[in-house]
C-alpha cells in the first residue's frame, strides 16, 4: 500500500508546483485540498499520511489546520511549506507540531532534503 | 586578439562614461571608507579622488550626520537591499553649495540618494554604491509652489489686517463649538459711529485701530475663537464663561477701546452683545442671532455699552 | 469579474496570487528584522481596476482616515509598473517606538519612518516578485505624495495613458500594535500582457 499525501494550499499553482517537486521515484498517492477545511477532512478520510500545507489560507489557515490535528489526534506528518519566512513563524508552526519548515518557492532540492532527512522517502 | 580588446574597449568607455556622468557616484567599503569618487563629486566637493581615496566618509565630511546615514546605508549592507533618501527628508547628504551663479535658485544642491548594495564574488555585499542626484531645480520649484499654496490658504482662512479668522472661516468654528455642547458666551462688538471715524482720522489710521483691537481679542479667547465677522464687528466665543464673567470681560474690552480713543484723542467707541449658549438654542445659528440681538440693544440704548441677551 | 476575465485568466490570477505570497513573505520577514515584531501576513489581493476606479480601490483599502503616502515606480524586461504604501496616521506612534526613534514624532521624523519602511517593504517585494519571474526590476526613485492627506487628495486620477491595470493589494498588520499599512503594486495592461508570458511559462 503506498503512502497517502496531501498538498493543502489555497493556490493551484502553488499545488501544482508542489506536485512537481515531489521525487519522481517516491511512490506515494497525491490528494488535494483547497483550503483548511477540505484539507482537515481528506486527513481524517486517511489521505493524509503526510502533508504538506501551505499557512495563508481562507476558511481554515494553516495554523488552524496544525491545532485541529494536534486537538483530534489525527494521524499526519505535516511538513508545512510557507511563504511566511519570519523565524517566528517557523518557530509557531513547530510548536504546534509541524514536523518541517520549507520556504516558498518550492523546488525539487528542497523538497527530498527534508524527506530525506526525517527518514519520511526510505530506501531511495 | 579582437573579442579582449572590445572587453578593454568597453570598461574604458563604462570608466569615462562614470567620469562624466552628470550624477554623483561614491563607492564606500564596510568602514564607509571611500573607495571609488567620481568627477560630478570632485566638481562639487573640490576633493580629488586621489585625496578621497581610502579617507573615511565621516572625517572627509564631519557634517554628514553618521547615525543618520549609518541607519540608512547598514540595510544595504546586510540585507542586500536598497534605499533611498530624498530631499523631503534631509535636503542634502553632502553639502555642495550652488555652483550656478546665473540660474541656481538655492544656496545648496538639493540631493537625492540612492544606495545600492554592491556583491563580491562571495556574494555578500562588502561595498555599497552611493548615487547622488542633484533635484535642485526640482525642490526649488516644489518649495515654491507649497509656500504660495500656504500663503493662498492663508488668505482665504484669516483676515489679512488682522491675522483673526474671516466669517466664513469662523462659522464652522462656531458649529462644532455648539455642537460640542460646551457652556460658553457669544460676543458681538461694532465700533460706534466708524464711517465718521473714517472721515476724521483717515483710512490708515483706522486699519492701524482694527489690527490693534484685533490682537487685544487674540488674547481674550483660543485662536480660532476670534474672527474679524466683517468690517469694524468682530465676533468672539468666550468658552465655559458664564454670563456674569463674560459680561465682566466685555465691559473691560468696552473700556479698553474707549482708552485707545482717549490716547489719540479721538472719540472711540463700542458697543457689545453678549449671549450666553442655553439649552434653548435650537442652533448655532439662533444663538448668533441672540448675541446679535443684544447688540442692537446696545445700540438702540445710546452705545458705548454692553449689553446681554435676556429672554 | 468581467473587466479580470479580459486581462488575466483564472489561472493566471491565482498564479500572481502565489507569486505575491512568497514576495510579501519575503518583504515582512525583512519588516520583522527591522521591527523586531511579527508580521501578519494576510492573503494578497489581485485584481484588474479601471483608472476611475483607483481611488475606489484606496479607499476600500484605508478606510477614512488620514494617511500618508509614498510611492516609487520599477521597470525591468519591457514590464513596468508602480508601487505605492499608504500608512494610516494612527500607525505612526507605534512604528517610532518599534524602530526605537527618539525625539518627538515631527512631520520630518514620520517622513524617515515612512521612508525607511518603504525602501524595506517595496524593495523586497517587487524584487521577490521579479526573482520568481526572473526579471530584474530597476527601482526609481521613490516620491512623497503626501502626509496626513485625506486619499481622495492624494491621486489625482484621469488621463495618465492607462485604461486598466493590474493592481495587488496587500494589507500588512503588526501583531499586538496598531500598525496598519497597505501596499499596492500597479502594472498598467500593456505590461501585464508581457508580464503573462511570463507567468504562462510557469503554468506550463
Amino acid at each position: 500500500m503506498s503512502l497517502n499525501v496531501l498538498i493543502c494550499d489555497d493556490s493551484s499553482f502553488a499545488r501544482k508546483q508542489m506536485a512537481r517537486a515531489l521525487p519522481k521515484e517516491w511512490e506515494v498517492t497525491v490528494h488535494f485540498a483547497g483550503d483548511g477545511l477540505e484539507g482537515v477532512e481528506a486527513i481524517r478520510d486517511g489521505k493524509g499520511d503526510v502533508v504538506f500545507l501551505d499557512l495563508t489560507m481562507p476558511n481554515m489557515d494553516g495554523y488552524g489546520v496544525l491545532e485541529t490535528i494536534r486537538r483530534d489526534d489525527l494521524p499526519a506528518m505535516v511538513i508545512v511549506v510557507s511563504g511566511d519566512i519570519q523565524p517566528d513563524a517557523q518557530e509557531r508552526v513547530k510548536n504546534l507540531g509541524a514536523m518541517a519548515f520549507i520556504k516558498k518557492p518550492i523546488d525539487a532540492e528542497k523538497a527530498r532534503a527534508v524527506l530525506t532527512e526525517y527518514g519520511i522517502m526510505t530506501g531511495v | 586578439m579582437a573579442a579582449n580588446s572590445d572587453g578593454i574597449n568597453d570598461i574604458h568607455w563604462l570608466m569615462d562614461i562614470l567620469q562624466n556622468i552628470d550624477v554623483g557616484l561614491v563607492v564606500l567599503d564596510r568602514n564607509y571608507d571611500v573607495q571609488l569618487w567620481n568627477a560630478f563629486m570632485e566638481g562639487h566637493s573640490g576633493l580629488s579622488p586621489q585625496r578621497a581615496k581610502g579617507e573615511n566618509l565621516f572625517s572627509l565630511f564631519p557634517d554628514i550626520d553618521e547615525s543618520w546615514f549609518r541607519q540608512k546605508a547598514e540595510p544595504v549592507f546586510q540585507l542586500k537591499t536598497r534605499t533611498f533618501t530624498i530631499w523631503e527628508q534631509r535636503p542634502y547628504l553632502f553639502h555642495f553649495r550652488n555652483s550656478r551663479p546665473i540660474t541656481g535658485r538655492s544656496e545648496f544642491m538639493y540631493q537625492n540618494t540612492s544606495i545600492i548594495p554592491l556583491e563580491s564574488v562571495n556574494r555578500q555585499a562588502d561595498h555599497i554604491c552611493v548615487i547622488i542626484y542633484d533635484v535642485t531645480d526640482t525642490a526649488v520649484g516644489k518649495l515654491d509652489v507649497s509656500r504660495a499654496n500656504e500663503t493662498l490658504s492663508q488668505i482665504q482662512t484669516r483676515d489679512s489686517l488682522t491675522g483673526l479668522l474671516n466669517k466664513s472661516s469662523w462659522l464652522p468654528v462656531l458649529e462644532d463649538y455648539f455642537q460640542s455642547q460646551q457652556p460658553g458666551c457669544l460676543l458681538l462688538m461694532d465700533m460706534d459711529h466708524f464711517r465718521d471715524l473714517n472721515h476724521s482720522i483717515g483710512h490708515q489710521q483706522c486699519d492701524e485701530l482694527l489690527r490693534r483691537i484685533g490682537q487685544g481679542l487674540k488674547s481674550l479667547s483660543a485662536d480660532n475663537y476670534a474672527a474679524r465677522f466683517g468690517g469694524e464687528i468682530f465676533s468672539v466665543i468666550l468658552d465655559n464663561h458664564d454670563a456674569a464673567s463674560s459680561m465682566e470681560l466685555a465691559e473691560k474690552l468696552r473700556r479698553s477701546v474707549l482708552n485707545l480713543g482717549r490716547n489719540s484723542q479721538h472719540d472711540i467707541s463700542a458697543s457689545i452683545g453678549v449671549a450666553e449658549r442655553s439649552d434653548q438654542n435650537g442652533s448655532a445659528m439662533e444663538w448668533l442671532s441672540n448675541a446679535d440681538k443684544a447688540l442692537y440693544h446696545a445700540k438702540e440704548s445710546g452705545r458705548n455699552r454692553t449689553s446681554l441677551f435676556k429672554n | 469579474m468581467p473587466a479580470a476575465a479580459e486581462i488575466l485568466t483564472e489561472d493566471q490570477r491565482d498564479c500572481y496570487q502565489e507569486l505575491t505570497n512568497v514576495a510579501m513573505g519575503q518583504a515582512a520577514d525583512r519588516l520583522a528584522r527591522l521591527l523586531n515584531a511579527y508580521v501578519v501576513l494576510p492573503i494578497p489581493k489581485i485584481s484588474v481596476i479601471e483608472n476611475s476606479d483607483l481611488n475606489m480601490a484606496l479607499q476600500g483599502a484605508t478606510g477614512d482616515s488620514s494617511v500618508s503616502a509614498v510611492c516609487q515606480g520599477f521597470i525591468g524586461a519591457g514590464i513596468s509598473g508602480e508601487a505605492m504604501l499608504m500608512f494610516n496616521d494612527a500607525s505612526f506612534a507605534s512604528l517610532a517606538s518599534l524602530m526605537k526613534y527618539e525625539g518627538p514624532l515631527t512631520q520630518e521624523a514620520e517622513l524617515e519612518l515612512l521612508m525607511d519602511t518603504a525602501s524595506v517593504l517595496i524593495g523586497a517585494c517587487i524584487h521577490g516578485i521579479g526573482d520568481q519571474l526572473e526579471i530584474v526590476f530597476n527601482q526609481g526613485h521613490p516620491v512623497v505624495l503626501g502626509q496626513h492627506c485625506d486619499l481622495k487628495d492624494l491621486v489625482a486620477y484621469g488621463n495618465n495613458g492607462w485604461d486598466k491595470a493590474l493592481a495587488i493589494e496587500i494589507h500588512y498588520t503588526i501583531e499586538h500594535v496598531n500598525i496598519d499599512c497597505e501596499l499596492l503594486l500597479l502594472f498598467t495592461e500593456e505590461s501585464v500582457k508581457t508580464l503573462n508570458k511570463k507567468v504562462d511559462y510557469l503554468l506550463d
